[in-house]
């Protein structure tokens, strides 16, 4: 853990010495949520019937997908953009001949990029109440844990990309693929009850439409984490799958940067 | 060295004075081929050797050289040794752990000097560079702020400290990178031309150093790559050749400088061009004699490169020779070679014969 602190703390450091971009990032942040807020109202009067269960309100709605969207990037893209950065800049060996396992390493490239984005996030969700945005607070803690296993489900597509990465030096069109098929199946802006029911079928197999329902309905209308056990279920045994296919790919990978002698170069 | 954690216990199987064991060692990286040969042949892959059945015992303690042109495979094997790569086949063992199956547990004792200034965080301080590291070594709290200390205090960086990486000189920098190899408190340092960057005083302090502080006082092995002959002289006690991936010789720097020069002469004289020295050859006192090109400059007699097969008596009859014919000798000394001169003429020639270790150099004069 000290480990994964500490590459948090360097992380932290080098984007604090940025200063000018670390107070324009959050600042322009406060002010995305105001033309959601507008975007949303004009969108209620459609939307309301769709999203009765979970919420009933738009703005509240589209907030809460956004926030849990961008998690989804640190998922997905952290390690395999951190391992980028360390081939890059020539980082990488000094960190892999520590005796420091590898998932350390990893969850240290993820680490301020989580941070972060719940900063991000809270100050997006703060400006989100202020303008009107309606939450269950009894639901809060239930949605934090659908939003960790949403995230952990999500983690080994990041592996693979980051697999990608040590193999290949690119992460191709893997995580664009994986980011459009979640926000345009996954529930992000619309739920999944809309969509053409041949396109929804398909969305049953992105983890974030189980995830997104499950935080909804506990963060916007309060349902308990046993009444929304299904989506949690289905959500905990895609993560354990896709973990158990993106372990090997990774290891897989290693082995072969490790074989042909590329594991540091740029 | 303080450590902040327990070191592991070396396997049993290695001999208690061989402390890094290579044996049969082979490594080869694929070929980077051009679009035109990936299309005609896209499953034909071909793959260059980077080490050839390299097998070499170093002694726990000793300070061991790696000597060889470019390309001759010295980065391979400290990035074999690093666990950075997977050798093809072979076995390599330090303290009696194996480099495949015991990575982790070797990457506690092995350390190697990633002598790129890249490697270093530029916008953190050298402290917080050092903290970073010190965590991945499992150093915590207290123990961690006294290890960054001590080994900023180590290299001289105490009082730059809290100063900006990217500020650094060159030479601030590679200090800084050996403070980060030393910071397990390791068993077997790995260093790659690590004076490179350092000005002549720091340079020669750091080499004090090395020897006293890593390897004297604390029992450190330590494999040197380098190519300054001062400091292969100076600090290993025996040196391998490398070349294209093999090991062409091994033995005391002296030794292999000694084979190179056995036979070879620097005559100092005011008439280089006398007849008596084709009559040398001629008569078999001498194999060759040679004007250096560039000597005798500045007032100073022309210098001959001689060989002389039969040693000291051999020398003497040639001097006789010489003043019986009156060619005035300022000078006869056995010629002293460069690293380079070594190298190339290992890597021509072939290893030297096997031969006791000798005294050093500076000690025989002709």
């Amino acid at each position: 853990m000290r480990a994964i602190l500490a590459f948090f703390r360097a992380n932290w450091l080098t984007a604090a010495s940025y200063r000018l971009d670390l107070i324009i990032s959050l600042g322009s942040l406060a002010v995305a949520a105001i033309p959601l807020y507008f975007v949303a109202g004009a969108l209620q009067p459609l939307m309301a019937e769709s999203i009765e269960t979970e919420g009933g309100q738009y703005f509240g709605f589209v907030l809460v997908g956004l926030v849990t969207y961008s998690y989804l990037g640190v998922a997905v893209n952290s390690i395999a953009n951190g391992l980028a950065r360390s081939i890059g800049s020539g980082t990488i060996e000094a960190f892999l001949v520590a005796p420091a396992p590898l998932r350390t390493i990893l969850a240290g490239f993820a680490s301020y990029e989580l941070v972060w984005t719940t900063l991000r996030s809270v100050v997006f969700v703060g400006v989100g109440v202020f303008l009107g945005a309606r939450f269950a607070p009894a639901g809060l803690p239930s949605a934090l844990v659908i939003l960790a296993l949403t995230l952990l489900a999500y983690v080994p597509l990041g592996l693979m990309a980051a697999a990608m990465v040590m193999a290949f030096r690119t992460t191709g069109p893997f995580p664009k693929i994986v980011f459009a098929a979640s926000a345009l199946l996954g529930g992000v802006y619309y739920p999944t009850t809309v969509i053409p029911s041949w396109i929804e079928s398909v969305s049953s197999v992105v983890p974030l439409t189980y995830g997104l329902r499950a935080i909804r309905r506990t963060l916007l209308d309060g349902w308990s984490l046993g009444a929304v056990g299904h989506d949690v279920l289905v959500l905990v045994v895609m993560g354990a799958l896709l973990f158990a296919l993106a372990i090997p790919v990774f290891l897989a990978a290693l082995h072969y940067a490790r074989r042909r002698g590329t594991l540091a170069h740029p | 060295m303080m450590g902040g954690h327990a070191r592991p216990t070396p396997l049993p199987g290695a001999g208690p004075a061989t402390f890094v064991d290579i044996h049969n060692l082979t490594k080869s990286y694929p070929e980077q081929r051009t679009w035109r040969e990936i299309l005609r042949h896209p499953f034909r892959e071909q793959w260059i050797p980077a080490l050839r059945q390299v097998s070499l015992d170093i002694v726990r303690g000793e300070f061991f050289g790696l000597l060889g042109p470019n390309g001759a495979g010295k980065t391979t094997l400290f990035k074999v040794l690093s666990t950075l790569v997977t050798p093809d086949s072979g076995s390599v063992r330090v303290g009696g752990m194996d480099i495949v199956r015991d990575g982790a547990r070797l990457r506690r004792i092995v350390s190697p000097v990633i002598a790129d200034e890249r490697s270093l965080l530029w916008r953190l301080s050298a402290r917080e560079n050092l903290n970073l590291y010190a965590a991945l070594h499992g150093y915590g709290g207290s123990a961690r702020t006294r290890r960054v200390a001590q080994l900023l205090d180590l290299v001289g960086l105490d009082e730059a400290r809290e100063k900006m990486v990217g500020q650094f000189s060159s030479g601030m920098k590679q200090r800084l990178l050996i403070a980060r190899a030393l910071l397990p408190g390791p068993q077997l340092l790995l260093l790659d031309e690590p004076t490179r960057s350092l000005d002549p005083v720091t340079a020669e302090r750091f080499r004090l150093f090395l020897r006293q502080d890593i390897a004297d006082t604390e029992g450190c092995t330590v494999l040197l790559a380098t190519h300054n002959a001062e400091e292969a002289l100076e600090l290993c006690t025996r040196v391998a050749v490398l070349d294209r991936g093999r090991v062409r010789a091994v033995g005391t720097p002296n030794a292999l400088a000694l084979h190179v020069a056995q036979e070879r002469f620097h005559l100092h004289t005011s008439t280089p061009g006398a007849q008596a020295f084709e009559d040398l050859v001629e008569r078999g006192l001498a194999r060759s004699v040679r004007r250096l090109s560039g000597a005798g400059v500045d007032g100073a007699w022309p210098v001959l490169e001689i060989e002389i097969p039969g040693g000291d008596r051999r020398c003497a009859e040639v001097l006789t020779f010489l003043n019986q014919q009156g060619v005035v000798v300022a000078r006869l000394e056995r010629f002293r070679p460069s690293l380079a001169q070594v190298i190339e003429h290992v890597v021509t020639h072939g290893p030297p014969p096997t031969a006791a270790p000798l005294p050093p150099l500076r000690e025989r004069d002709p």
